[in-house]
């Protein structure tokens, strides 16, 4: 340290950076996206974090897609029945044969009938190798009932075979008829959920809104729908649907008791939040205003806990779908010739199935996989639907 | 012939007093105890005697033992009474007819039935089996106007006359008719019997006409029932035996007042036969009827819950319950069913639609519908090709078989099937669908029970069979109450169901299941209604090929002889081979009986059939035995 030899001024002690009085109130780029994000952004965010909920709405998005197109991913028809291949088992894909890399085949069946117990039984044929096709033609299907085609995703080598499922008691391929199961399957819970959304909103929302007699009448008539047993409920009005509707009137029936039944726990729900909400400054402002009563339920109250709504819907859809699973076990659902899980599974309601023949229970894999996945997401929603806290 | 066997049970029951009576373990100890007279008071005074020996490849047995079955619901427990096949008069192994209860029979033209009990025969419950029983049911019960019943059973009238019924002695009825009535004698040989005898010491109690009135009022009150004549019905209930104070003449006792989910029942001390050793029948002493839902029925069987089931077991389940057959010691056998045909599509002649009945009544559709069917596929596909294809008629087993019956119309010729509905005017719409003459496109709706998946998997094969006619068919199922209302009331058009009963019948069964005779006959319900109800309701018969069939079974109806019989029943089989009244599938289908390896004396192979053969009835379950020593 040494005094600096000539007059040169000493350096300053005071930084000579350009000084902004008001940084400490600058928000930085994370902050500010945060602040002036919208509700819907920051439940998004908020989301993104729930990795099962966010894996789920993923996997139900592509679910709800293969609907839109179960003819051409099906590598068979849902009718297509293979008379030869009688309860045959899930044929494996191979890549290597004898040690060599191939494109993905499957061994070919040799089809022996044990005389000594009637048992079909099928042996993979080493010599059999049948490289599967892709985007291919095969059997021939009505696109959504409108028009022909027989393109496929996927399909079976020329004259061979592909049950990757295995094939039920006719010889059909148990993995076509679980995608094309899908398409009923899922569709009955959103329309058993719109119903009973539609229900539990008017409902509730009046009863909470104009409270009073209503509010008393509607709340007696939840108590004792709820109090109802719902299993025999739903066998009692199932049974009422007359037998000699046909399968798709049924279903429709089906979604609409569902719907009818399942709405209580919704309107509750949106009655005791309505009750809080009513008593908030911004209501009485709107009334002040002179908004209708209609104005102020569903353009203030209702968006106010929308998310909550959205996230009791998504759990409610599961319950529809066991529902018509339920039902249709129990064979007063769908019945055959209407295609969805719990169709298939009735079919496999047997001893010779659980025995025999373990690849009819497979529709029981999507049933679990998809209530699963709504459950989480509608976990990772309920999560998200208040971004403030 | 008849008169021959009853001598041959005669001499047969003479020697019975110098063999040694064994007595049963279980009954012997209530003799010794002075609960019970011993064997000997018991039993007739000339006991039916039935040899049990390697002719009809069966062992002598030892007495004891209990036999577990499983049926679905209570209503089964009839299935005791139809297994154990105590009837007055019985068909024995080859289908004819033998005095079983009875002693003896005189049939006089079939005109005049004189029927004569065994003398010391006793119910179950020691009191004596005498005329009283039939005067009681005929007179009391039958003809009561009191009892508000609705005319008799069809088998009791003869030209549209109930019989005269006389008591000659205690142990002697006697039948007459002024025409013939060749429907009596099966009918008391059915597998559901006609009743025409009852506990009548029992069920005086709750008649009117022998009660006393305050009791006979405190009983209806006790069963909480309309009336007395209720009370008369439920008591009295014999084919179905839920009232274990009934006394029976059947081999077995219920022991268990329902409702009960496990049913016990006992033998009977006081049964009439014995093996040719003097060993009082039944063998076993107890039969336990568990209840369990039908479907799981196969289940409980594969794990050995049950010593000798056929009910409630299909085809289907063969591979499973084999695969048991070690570990629970039991063996699968495969019966014949005996019906005609495992299952066939009824065309409904008297359908209520205008359209689709006219097209039906052409034999052409019909024998069209038949050809178009591959019946080698759904053969290969369901009973993995162990049934045998053919058209709806009597069973290959039948003396009334002939190879063309079976295989007239049913081979798959879907050119010739073409060739006949073009021929018929049926054009093809430009969807490729044939049109009804109306215009209607031809969607044929096949209605059935839904009680079987087979059913629903036939159908879906014939669809694809049938699309290639130009003819889409529509399945839909309902329940069997609505299913056969719908038919009674003409509303199908065409339906599923199995073909006849009786699938090998002998010249002397009743052809009526051929014929329009019962408002239930899915193929003409308007003329069977017409037939059993003498014109007073259904439609006349305007087929002359159908009132052809109604001739032909007058015609055996007053047979006299054999020849008339048998002619008869060849040209009514001729007519429906030709014809195509009912359209069959597959015949002589196979199904699965599980026997204990301990219960001896089943056949390796039967028919399995409610009429005649009462399932395991015409092969004599009292002869039945457990070997207590089989290898476990």
């Amino acid at each position: 340290m040494s005094l600096p030899t000539d007059a040169s001024p000493l350096p300053h002690f005071v930084s000579d950076r350009p000084f902004d009085p008001e940084a400490v109130y600058q928000y930085t780029a994370a902050q500010k996206a945060l602040f002036e994000a919208s509700q819907l952004r920051l439940m998004w965010w908020k989301f993104r974090r729930h990795k099962p909920a966010l894996i789920s709405a993923v996997f139900l998005g592509v679910i709800y897609l293969t609907i839109l197109v179960s003819e051409v991913l099906a590598p068979y028809n849902l009718h297509s029945r293979h008379t030869t291949h009688v309860y045959a088992p899930p044929q494996r894909v191979h890549i290597f044969h004898e040690g060599t890399l191939q494109a993905p085949f499957v061994y070919g069946f040799n089809y022996k009938l044990n005389m000594e117990n009637l048992k079909r039984e099928y042996v993979p044929d080493a010599a059999k190798i049948q490289p599967i096709r892709w985007f291919c033609r095969g059997d021939e299907y009505e696109f959504w009932g409108v028009f022909r085609s027989d393109w496929h995703v996927v399909c079976p080598a020329e004259g061979g075979t592909l049950f990757l499922l295995g094939t039920d008691r006719l010889g059909r391929d148990v993995l076509s008829r679980i995608i094309y199961g899908a398409r009923i399957s899922l569709t009955i819970g959103l329309l058993g959920v719109m119903v009973s959304l539609v229900l539990g909103i008017v409902i509730g929302g009046m009863a909470g809104y104009y409270g009073g007699l209503f509010d008393i009448l509607s709340q007696r008539l939840i108590e004792v729908i709820q109090s109802i047993p719902s299993i025999p409920l739903w066998l009692a009005l199932a049974a009422i649907l007359p037998i000699t509707w046909s399968p798709i009137v049924v279903y429709f029936g089906i979604t609409v008791i569902l719907g009818l039944l399942d709405w209580t726990g919704l309107a509750r729900t949106v009655r005791s939040k309505l009750f809080a909400l009513r008593e908030e400054d911004y209501v009485s402002a709107a009334q002040v205003m002179g908004a209708s009563s209609y104005r102020i339920v569903f353009r203030h109250l209702i968006p106010g806990f929308a998310s909550h709504l959205i996230a009791t819907a998504t759990i409610a859809i599961p319950s529809m779908i066991l529902g018509e699973t339920t039902l249709s076990f129990l064979g007063l659902g769908l019945r055959a010739p209407i295609t969805s899980w719990g169709v298939l599974l009735t079919e496999a309601q047997n001893i010779n199935a659980v025995a025999l023949y373990p690849w009819l229970l497979w529709p029981v894999l999507p049933v679990i996989l998809v209530v699963l996945a709504f459950n989480f997401l509608g976990d990772g929603l309920r999560d998200a639907a208040d971004p403030y806290k | 012939m008849r008169t021959l066997a009853s001598v041959a049970v005669l001499l047969a029951s003479l020697l019975v007093p110098a063999m040694a009576v064994e007595e049963a373990p279980v009954l012997a100890e209530r003799v010794a105890a002075g609960k019970m007279p011993p064997q000997k008071e018991r039993l007739p005074d000339e006991p039916r005697v039935t040899t049990v020996d390697e002719a009809t490849q069966r062992t002598p047995g030892k007495p004891g033992g209990t036999i577990r079955m499983l049926m679905a619901e209570q209503n089964d427990l009839r299935m005791v009474t139809v297994y154990g096949y105590a009837r007055l008069v019985g068909y024995d192994r080859s289908l004819e007819l033998q005095p079983d209860i009875l002693l003896s029979y005189e049939n006089d033209r079939n005109r005049v039935f004189t029927l004569h009990l065994r003398p010391g025969h006793k119910w179950s419950d020691g009191s004596p089996f005498t005329a009283e029983d039939f005067r009681y049911q005929w007179e009391d019960v039958l003809v009561d106007k009191d009892m508000e019943r609705g005319g008799l059973d069809p088998a009791l009238y003869a030209g549209g006359e109930p019989p005269k019924f006389e008591v000659i002695d205690p142990l002697t009825v006697r039948y007459t008719w002024t025409a013939p009535n060749p429907l009596f004698l099966p009918a008391l040989a059915g597998a559901r019997p006609l009743d025409i005898y009852s506990a009548s010491a029992y069920l005086k109690q709750f008649h009117a006409k022998y009660a006393e009135p305050k009791a006979l009022e405190a009983a209806v009150a006790a069963e909480q029932v309309k009336n007395w004549q209720a009370l008369q019905i439920r008591k009295g209930r014999s084919y179905r035996p839920e009232n274990p104070d009934l006394p029976t003449l059947q081999p077995w006792v219920n022991l268990t007042r329902p409702p009960a989910n496990r049913f016990v029942f006992e033998r009977n001390p006081y049964y009439h036969k014995l093996d040719q050793n003097g060993v009082q029948l039944p063998y076993v002493d107890q039969l336990v009827i568990n209840i369990a839902e039908s479907s799981i029925i196969p289940a409980k069987t594969g794990s050995g819950e049950s010593d000798l089931q056929e009910r409630y077991l299909s085809f289907g389940d063969y591979t499973f319950l084999k695969e048991g057959e070690e570990r629970n010691n039991y063996q699968v056998r495969l019966w014949t069913v005996g019906k005609g045909s495992a299952m066939a599509f009824f065309p409904n002649l008297n359908a209520a639609d205008p359209g689709w009945r006219a097209v039906f009544r052409d034999a052409r559709f019909r024998r069209a519908l038949s050809m178009g069917i591959d019946r080698s596929q759904i053969n290969q596909v369901l009973f993995s090709g162990m049934a045998q294809e053919g058209a709806s008629t009597v069973l290959p087993g039948s003396p009334l078989y002939r190879d063309e019956l079976g295989t007239a119309y049913a081979t798959h010729d879907p050119d010739a099937a073409n060739a006949l509905l073009d021929e018929m005017g049926l054009k093809r719409g430009p969807d490729g669908k044939r049109r009804l003459p109306d215009g209607r496109p031809m969607d044929l709706i096949v209605e059935s029970t839904g009680e079987s998946s087979m059913e629903a998997d036939v159908q879906e094969l014939v669809a694809s069979d049938w699309q290639k006619l130009g003819i889409k068919l529509l399945p839909r199922t309902s329940q069997r109450d609505i299913f056969r209302s719908r038919v009674a009331a003409g509303s199908t058009i065409m339906s599923v169901w199995a073909g006849v009963d009786n699938g090998a019948p002998t010249a002397d069964f009743s052809p009526q299941e051929f014929v329009p005779t019962d408002p239930y006959q899915l193929q003409w319900p308007a003329w069977g209604n017409y037939m059993a109800t003498n014109g007073k309701a259904g439609e006349k018969i305007d087929d002359p090929k159908v009132a052809r069939l109604v001739e032909l079974y007058q015609q055996w109806l007053a047979a006299e002889d054999d020849e008339t019989k048998q002619a008869a029943w060849t040209e009514i089989l001729d007519i429906h081979a030709d014809q195509v009244y009912s359209i069959g599938i597959v015949t002589a289908t196979l199904v699965p009986v599980v026997v204990s390896n301990k219960l001896k004396n089943v056949p390796e192979q039967g028919i399995s059939s409610f009429d005649p053969y009462a399932y395991f009835g015409v092969y004599e379950m009292d002869a039945f035995w457990m070997d207590d020593a089989a290898a476990n």
